[in-house]
């Protein structure tokens, strides 16, 4: 690129000034992913740019603070793209982003099972996707070969593996064709295009039972895919997680003095911490929210907070994620969300849909990312 | 070894005014360091090619803010398109860190909601793709055109008139 330099500013011409091409991608570098989106159609160098993978990675990587963003399907469908630092209300700050890779249908058996690195794991019609809303990229995966009821898999989520820069759908289930409760714990590596299990060896099988009434989908932190379980051998409930690096399962326990059935609780993260939902409906339809203060010391389990949740209709509450300011974004389970401050205040609560048919929502991070050896496009 | 004379060094820019900077700052500036280190005697004054004394006016206020502790307080608002692209050109020939980070984000933010065609006036580009690659492109990403704080293109506006 042309590397004049207009000097002063007496001249009456209308000089253009040259950027260097390496200034120009450290600007590039410092945009948004919508508006690197748009400016892909500026010219064939800057589509090629923004469509490089080594661009996508070095821009995902360089910004601290990801634009994170929340997806909310309603069975209509409406697919809304939510900026989760403005109001609720502000309805200028959401986007549409399309699926029109899945054949018109209605997507009331759309499930949202995971979340990483702007890729969302979409389930639908025992189909697995991996879909990237920002770009509209898309692969799909095959089935896990024990885990094929995607219904009745109580343990799957998904992950990425930092050391080897791969990407991990895993998925722990019973064996459809045994009746005892032998698990069997697979992964599915995007680099391998394949999916591997993992034997046991400290016994015959995983002793890992589902210890909620419904499937969860498992939950991300540091390098750790995590769910709620109960271990049939020592009677117990645990927080068991998938380590993506070393791919090996490893237990949390629960606090101490929680007095919770796992079913009415989740897991989330809350800022920098793993947290703990519970829904207390005996006592004062509240919810405490705890946070584990040093990860993986089981002791430092607290108490952080305690919010009523009187105010919703669906009486239902499952938190999704904080804002920078330190409010608490959560889904009322059916219609909409709700937000709170980190004192327990209700600030907002806004419904997108009035039918009773529950919607899918998940939070991610715009990316331009693709995968490993993806090559399709919506 | 820079000039003898302390903590101040001599810079001269391209119009022709002498700075004297205070070791720490130029410092910042790994070109002018760069220079520094390899002269085998010491250098009376350093000159700062593609440099002016605009620039460097603006880089001691940075400079003077960040030491307080206020670089959040530096503002590059009242310079104009062309100023900042020239300041920020000045400022990567210095080879500043900090300031050519502060640089690239002002012009990133200015031109994060803008159009298409705004950019490409912007950076002098002329759209080679053709009207039906154009229009491709832009149908599969409609979505990163909509929302009331983005820019329209000026064929959309043409087309509401």
């Amino acid at each position: 690129m042309r590397n004049n330099i207009a000097k002063g500013g007496n001249s009456m011409e209308m000089k253009i000034l040259y950027l260097p091409h390496e200034l120009i991608i450290q600007i590039l570098l410092r945009l948004p992913v919508k508006s690197l989106i748009r400016f892909k159609c500026i010219c064939k160098s800057w589509f090629s740019l923004i469509s490089d993978p080594r661009f996508a990675k070095t821009h995902f990587e360089l910004t601290t603070a990801h634009t994170d963003r929340i997806l909310f399907i309603t069975s209509t469908p409406e697919i809304r793209s939510i900026d989760l630092e403005a109001s609720l209300n502000d309805d200028s700050a959401f986007t549409s982003p399309n699926l029109n890779f899945l054949l018109p249908r209605s997507y009331s058996d759309l499930e949202i099972k995971g979340s990483c690195r702007g890729f969302i794991v979409l389930c639908c019609s025992s189909n697995i996707y991996l879909w990237n809303p920002s770009t509209g990229v898309h692969k799909q995966i095959p089935l896990p070969p024990f885990g094929s009821n995607l219904d009745a898999n109580y343990f799957f989520g998904f992950g990425y593996d930092h050391s080897k820069d791969d990407y991990l759908v895993v998925s722990m289930c019973d064996d459809p064709n045994s009746a005892t409760f032998l698990s069997h714990l697979e992964f599915f590596s995007l680099r391998a295009n394949t999916w591997k299990e993992i034997e046991c060896t400290t016994s015959t099988h995983f002793p890992y039972m589902n210890a909620c009434d419904d499937p969860r989908v498992g939950c991300l932190f540091n390098g750790a895919i995590y769910w709620m379980a109960f271990r049939h051998d020592i009677s117990r409930n645990v927080i068991v997680g998938f380590d993506l690096m070393e791919r090996k399962l490893l237990d949390l326990q629960f606090p101490d003095d929680f007095d919770h059935e796992p079913t009415n609780c989740g897991l989330w993260v809350y800022g920098e911490f793993l947290s703990l939902w519970a829904i207390d409906y005996y006592e004062n339809d509240t919810v405490e929210i705890w946070v584990m203060k040093e990860y993986k010391v089981n002791s430092s389990w607290a108490k952080t907070l305690v919010l009523s949740i009187d105010d919703i209709p669906t009486q239902y509450f499952s938190p999704l994620c904080s804002t920078k300011s330190g409010d608490i974004i959560e889904t009322d389970g059916v219609t909409g969300l709700v937000k709170y401050n980190n004192k327990g205040q209700l600030l907002e609560h806004r419904s997108y849909c009035n039918n009773a048919s529950i919607s899918e929502v998940a939070l991610y991070s715009e990316s331009l990312l693709s995968l490993p050896d993806a090559n399709e496009q919506a | 070894m820079a000039s003898s004379s302390s903590n101040l060094i001599s810079l001269k820019t391209s119009d022709g005014t002498v700075f004297k900077v205070e070791r720490a700052l130029a410092k910042t500036m790994k070109t002018v360091q760069a220079i520094i280190e390899e002269a085998d005697a010491n250098i009376y004054m350093i000159p700062i090619h593609n440099v002016f004394s605009h620039h460097m006016d603006m880089i001691i206020d940075y400079y003077k803010l960040s030491v307080a502790g206020k670089s959040k307080e530096f503002s590059v608002e009242k310079l104009d398109n062309d100023e900042l692209k020239d300041f920020l050109l000045a400022v990567h020939y210095l080879n500043m860190e900090d300031l050519f980070e502060v640089l690239t984000q002002a012009v990133a933010d200015r031109l994060e909601k803008k159009s298409v065609g705004y950019v490409r006036k912007y950076f002098g580009i002329e759209n080679d793709f053709t009207p039906e690659e154009y229009a491709a492109i832009r149908k599969k990403n409609d979505w990163a055109f909509k929302g009331d704080d983005i820019e329209p293109e000026e064929d959309e506006e043409k087309q509401e008139e």
